[in-house]
């Protein structure tokens, strides 16, 4: 018999994933997802409101399925890209864990983030910081994530921002 | 200021050349303030920015702050965004409603016209009569005109109609504001990014074809991916479908066109495909314009209205207003422009396409922007001063048009028509003759 999803393994998965992607280990990272997982991060409309409908307006990055998160992470790992090579080195700090509904099958998550990014490449540090929200689904028995959204506060993009710093 | 020290211009000689300094230089970039920007047309904003009564917008002409506002009977006018009594900034939005604009600092107010409408405790004031006979309104931007809805101001008065301004290139603009009886609109949601480099290199690298096989292998990549391996969870894109980019393509593949002032064009054959979110309306833009116009609207055009609008329908359709901040920073606000009433499918398709090739987040801008980066820390090595990236293209580039301006019976100054191979570079010239003329002092048109 499981159970719902509790806030300690919600921690858990979200301090595993930013490691993930902090040691750059994508192929694992790419793992805790489902197939059909929508990776969101919406833009905003005013200096209030986000983006809400991802079919009519624009979101900084909005992907339906895992296959476009695997296009991401080899173009960021291909060495073919002037803008990841080298790789900057990122840190996540993943703080103020909720898990706002759960059940035995499912589960929404909320978060907040600060991602510190140096950029070896200019010799330039910038930080990003916003919330998360997750949805989650229990599959073989294992958690997955089946929806992330990260609403980025500080949206003036300093050159570039990939998903190894949101 | 002697502009030869910046740009050679000899190509009688076969020769055009421009000096790193033109990138570097605090004094250049200076002038090119005073002059270029805050000295002649500038591009603000479209109009369904402030579509309805009262609607303003925010924007900036160099340094100076501005807003663009529709007052109650629908007129739109262009105002500093300055308090005449301190000069405190008014309006502190990008976007917003307000009849009455009422400054936080001392209460000052204006209505959507501009007007003065009171100054606080004016009677208590014990002003003078000479402040009395003075007009307390928002000072009008000397010039402000549309054309088919994109909106320009000027900081100078002794400037051409804009239309002039505009030219043949204008043409260009048609092609955007034709592809819907409804007009334009921008897609909500706007994206801002900073680069580390001079304003310039945006300038030049929407107009530069030979970069694109160079910067972008790893997003060439993933299209070969998805070409492999299409399904419904893949970002449909027009460069999936289209030879353009391939380096081994044959025959004609588009070109260039150069226009008086500074304006260019690249373009390149995409073909009428249904990868392009216009494609629903291919039959009836035909029947409304003509194919030969229609053709135009679906190939790939990278436009740039100098010196800060460009319009770059590739992937999808963006719209991109330059801002000068220092010689070595420069912040791009970007939006998805989009002829409006469109279908949900063409809408999602155009947004998908926007966010994969456009965003700083995505998978082809940061490339871009990173080798500008790149070129502003090299610029400083200047043992040899003379850049040599304006040579391409100089024994095709004739007068005139050719027979694919004439289907819009555009008259640009040169043009050349290209293989996927030639890359023509003489379009920049177009560019720094411009900048030339302006920066010794020289007026447009």
């Amino acid at each position: 018999m499981s159970a719902p999803l509790t806030r300690t393994e919600a921690e858990d998965l979200l301090y595993r994933e930013a490691l993930l992607i902090d040691t750059q280990r994508f192929s694992e990272w790419l793992e805790l997802f489902t197939p059909d997982v929508e990776f969101w991060m919406p833009a905003w409309r005013d200096e209030s409101t986000t983006t809400e409908n991802p079919d009519r307006e624009l979101s900084l990055i909005y992907y339906k399925g895992r296959r476009n998160l695997e296009d991401r992470v080899m173009r960021l790992t291909s060495g073919l890209s002037t803008a990841s090579s080298p790789l900057p080195r990122v840190v996540h700090q993943v703080t103020n864990v909720l898990v706002v509904e759960a059940d035995e099958a499912a589960a929404t998550v909320s978060a907040a983030f600060t991602c510190h990014r140096f950029d070896v490449r200019m010799d330039r540090t910038d930080c990003f910081f916003g919330r998360y929200e997750y949805h989650m689904v229990r599959q073989s028995g294992a958690w997955l994530i089946a929806r992330k959204k990260i609403t980025l506060l500080n949206d003036t993009i300093p050159t570039v921002v990939d998903i190894n710093a949101i | 200021m002697d502009v030869t020290r910046y740009v050679d211009d000899r190509t009688k000689d076969g020769v055009f050349r421009v000096n790193r300094a033109i990138f570097t230089d605090q004094a250049v970039f200076d002038r090119e303030i005073e002059q270029i920007f805050e000295g002649g047309w500038v591009f603000l904003g479209i109009d369904s920015q402030a579509a309805n009564p009262h609607d303003f917008f925010t924007a900036t002409i160099g340094r100076v702050p501005v807003m663009v506002q529709r007052d109650g009977e629908g007129t739109l006018r262009g105002f500093v965004n300055s308090c005449p009594h301190k000069g405190a900034r008014l309006a502190q939005t990008r976007a917003g409603n307000a009849r009455l604009h009422v400054c936080p600092y001392h209460s000052w107010s204006f209505d959507s016209a501009g007007r003065s409408k009171a100054v606080k405790s004016h009677r208590a004031g014990c002003y003078s009569a000479a402040f009395e006979q003075t007009d307390h309104g928002l000072a009008a931007l000397p010039r402000f005109e549309v054309y088919r809805g994109f909106l320009f101001g000027s900081l100078a008065a002794d400037v051409p109609p804009l239309a002039n301004y505009l030219g043949e290139a204008a043409k260009l603009l048609d092609l955007v504001a034709d592809q819907s009886e409804e007009g334009l609109e921008l897609v909500p949601g706007q994206v801002t990014f900073t680069y580390e480099a001079n304003w310039k290199l945006q300038l030049e690298n929407c107009s530069d074809a030979y970069h694109f096989t160079s910067a972008h292998p790893s997003y060439i990549r993933v299209l070969e991916r998805r070409q492999q391996e299409m399904s419904a969870d893949v970002v449909a894109s027009v460069w999936e479908n289209s030879d353009y980019w391939k380096e081994e393509a044959q025959g004609v593949a588009g070109g260039s066109y150069s226009f008086a002032n500074g304006h260019v064009l690249n373009w390149g054959i995409f073909g009428i495909t249904p990868a392009i979110p216009l494609y629903e309306k291919a039959g009836v833009l035909a029947e409304r314009h003509g194919e030969g116009k229609r053709d135009w609207m679906f190939n790939m055009r990278n436009l740039t209205i100098f010196p800060n609008l460009q319009v770059a329908e590739n992937a999808s359709s963006q719209l991109r207003v330059i801002r000068p901040i220092a010689p070595g920073l420069t912040e791009m606000r970007t939006w998805c422009i989009a002829p409006k009433g469109e279908s949900d499918a063409a809408r999602r398709q155009r947004i998908r396409q926007y966010e994969d090739f456009f965003n700083p987040t995505g998978m082809a801008t940061p490339d871009d922007t990173v080798s500008y980066e790149n070129c502003q820390i090299g610029y400083a090595g200047t043992v040899e001063p003379w850049l040599q990236g304006y040579a391409r293209g100089m024994t095709a580039t004739v007068e005139g048009g050719n027979r694919f301006s004439e289907l819009l019976g555009m008259s640009p100054e040169r043009s050349v028509l290209a293989d996927a191979q030639l890359c023509d570079e003489t379009l920049f010239h177009s560019y720094y003759r411009a900048w030339a003329k302006r920066m010794a002092g020289g007026s447009e048109a």
